[in-house]
């Protein structure tokens, strides 16, 4: 695919900023709009992304958001320097969480963050480094026929 | 009538000095200064009304139903929504100012608040019959659901199918006076009367229904004159009214225009108000990206506290929502709506949408997606070398507006007069 037909952009995100929780997210989901792209996929990428950029808020220091929209497809990479994750394969099984009390008082932390973004999306690829970081990769494409 | 694109909030062009405040104030980047005026996109306002509240040249403009509509009918019934009992102070009863209405050119008026009760129990059957999706959003504030149709598409299917109670009460109405009075139905005029633009535009371009039940709706700005008149000239009477109330008001119901006064009745469900148009948008971003799903009915309507914060009406809204929440008080939870009566009337559909809410057509930068692809990233181009300053002097509200302006074909760089100036 031609490189002019792929839009990209950076989005950093900063571990603990509560308060910008869903900006990036929220800034994705009207790119996509004006891109054209359809309800279904627009709502599966606000939603992935969502839960994405929620991760690296809770858990990381830092992080960075790496969209790619080609007609094709939707790509978000995630790159954040934190914990980790020790064991993805438990990560990736609904309602287990390693947030503290505070943050599920806040509403946040219910265990279903990684399970959801691999719902709403095609490809979902998780690497991670204890004590250095993760990566998600995160595809939707934009004939997906998932809900 | 069903029109395409009607809209209540119009720019009036002899009063407009072509400054900033509107431009900054609408919530969707709807308003552009041209040639020195203010124009409005047609397919971005929502008629919220926020333009009208800021323009301190009285240039903004909301077409209501003027009196001289009501010429043609033979019978005239008035249903004004609840904030009206909030606008004249705590010496005027609710009885007192429906029979001031009713003598300021009404043959009958009725009080909503019954209406609004029932509503509420039917929201709550509704709720028992489906438990999802999750959260479900009130269908009351016609701005509301205008916002979902073009910002939220995702949503629509969210939208709580049960009328909002202005609606509901004109089909009641609808179908028992022309039987009652023997009157052809043409000949009845059922008006709301109003603190909001955009009920104007669910009467003349309804969301869920085919056609209206309603016929007009007159602003609280424009009648509250003469019920003001006719309050003080029967202050005797109103006396001797006190000992002999005629409506059963409805304690649920009282609190409707107030934020949270739609779902204070629900016993069962759990429910969440929202209101101001900023934090609307908020939330349904939230609910947009997947949250608040253990909430089951959320209730957004985008004037500050509620309907009672609405652009049209007359008291200042913190001395009318006290008044109301005094009202509210006196109320207490009487209920006076039957639930078998509810019930009988929702399994008829009877209280249900005509049909679901649909998107509109979104704006994309092109319809091609490569298109929009390289046209996004000349937006993004163009809008790093702005000032970021915001300042409107190009006639968009915002840097990042007039870079997506550009790109569409609606204006020039060159209309920043900061880009210009370094070109020199």
């Amino acid at each position: 695919m031609a490189a002019e037909d792929v839009y990209r952009q950076e989005f950093p995100v900063k571990g603990g900023d509560f308060a910008k929780a869903g900006t990036v997210a929220c800034r994705i989901k009207e790119l996509l709009k004006d891109l054209g792209l359809d309800v279904k996929t627009v709502r599966r990428a606000a939603i992935a992304a969502y839960e994405a950029e929620m991760n690296v808020i809770m858990y990381a220091w830092q992080g960075r958001m790496d969209l790619a929209v080609s007609p094709e497809e939707v790509r978000i990479t995630v790159d954040d320097q934190g914990p980790g994750i020790a064991d993805i394969e438990l990560a990736m099984t609904e309602g287990y969480s390693t947030a503290t009390p505070e943050m599920r008082e806040l509403g946040f932390g219910a265990g279903m963050g990684l399970p959801n973004i691999k719902r709403n999306s095609d490809v979902f690829h998780v690497d991670s480094q204890t004590g250095q970081g993760t990566r998600l990769e995160i595809i939707i494409r934009t004939n997906g026929h998932k809900p | 009538m069903k029109e395409k694109n009607f809209h209540s909030i119009h720019i009036t062009k002899d009063k407009c000095i072509g400054c900033v405040h509107c431009l900054t104030a609408c919530p969707t980047k709807a308003i552009r200064v041209r040639d020195g005026k203010a124009q409005i996109i047609d397919e971005l306002c929502i008629d919220c009304g926020e333009c009208l509240r800021v323009c301190p040249y009285d240039a903004v403009h909301s077409h209501t139903t003027s009196f001289a509509a009501l010429d043609h009918f033979e019978y005239k019934v008035a249903i004004p929504s609840t904030v009206l009992y909030g606008q004249f102070g705590a010496a005027n009863l609710p009885t007192e100012i429906l029979s001031a209405l009713r003598r300021g050119g009404f043959n009958e008026v009725y009080d909503l608040s019954s209406i609004c009760e029932l509503n509420c129990a039917a929201v709550e059957e509704y709720l028992n019959e489906h438990p999802r999706p999750r959260p479900f959003i009130t269908a009351t504030c016609p701005v509301v659901v205008r916002l979902i149709q073009g910002r939220y598409p995702a949503l629509c299917g969210q939208i709580l199918p049960i009328e909002p109670p202005r609606e509901i009460a004109a089909k009641i109405l609808r179908t028992i006076l022309p039987k009652a009075l023997n009157i052809a139905p043409e000949k009845i005029g059922i008006i709301h009367i109003t603190p909001c633009p955009a009920k104007m535009v669910s009467i003349n371009s309804p969301a869920t229904l085919n056609k209206s039940y309603l016929d007009g709706a007159i602003s609280i700005r424009d009648i509250y004159p003469q019920i003001l008149n006719a309050l003080r000239k029967s202050q005797e009477d109103a006396l001797m009214r006190h000992l002999f109330p005629e409506t059963q008001f409805s304690g649920i119901g009282m609190g409707w225009s107030l934020s949270g006064g739609e779902t204070r009745g629900l016993k069962n469900h759990q429910a969440v108000a929202v209101s101001g148009i900023q934090d609307t948008m908020r939330v349904l971003d939230q609910v947009e990206a997947g949250l608040l799903q253990d909430i089951d009915l959320l209730e957004c309507t985008v004037c500050p506290d509620g309907c009672v914060g609405g652009p049209l009406e007359v008291e200042n809204r913190f001395l009318a929502k006290s008044r109301i929440l005094q009202l509210v008080a006196a109320a207490g939870e009487r209920a006076v709506v039957d639930p078998k009566d509810v019930s009988r009337l929702y399994h008829k559909n009877f209280l249900s949408f005509d049909h679901p809410v649909s998107p509109v057509e979104s704006r994309p930068l092109d319809r091609d997606p490569t298109k929009a692809i390289r046209k996004a990233k000349r937006r993004e181009k163009i809008f790093v070398d702005l000032p970021r300053k915001d300042c409107g002097v190009c006639g968009a509200p915002d840097c990042r507006t007039l870079a997506d302006d550009v790109v569409r074909g609606l204006a020039h760089v060159d209309d920043c007069p900061f880009v210009k100036k370094e070109k020199r």
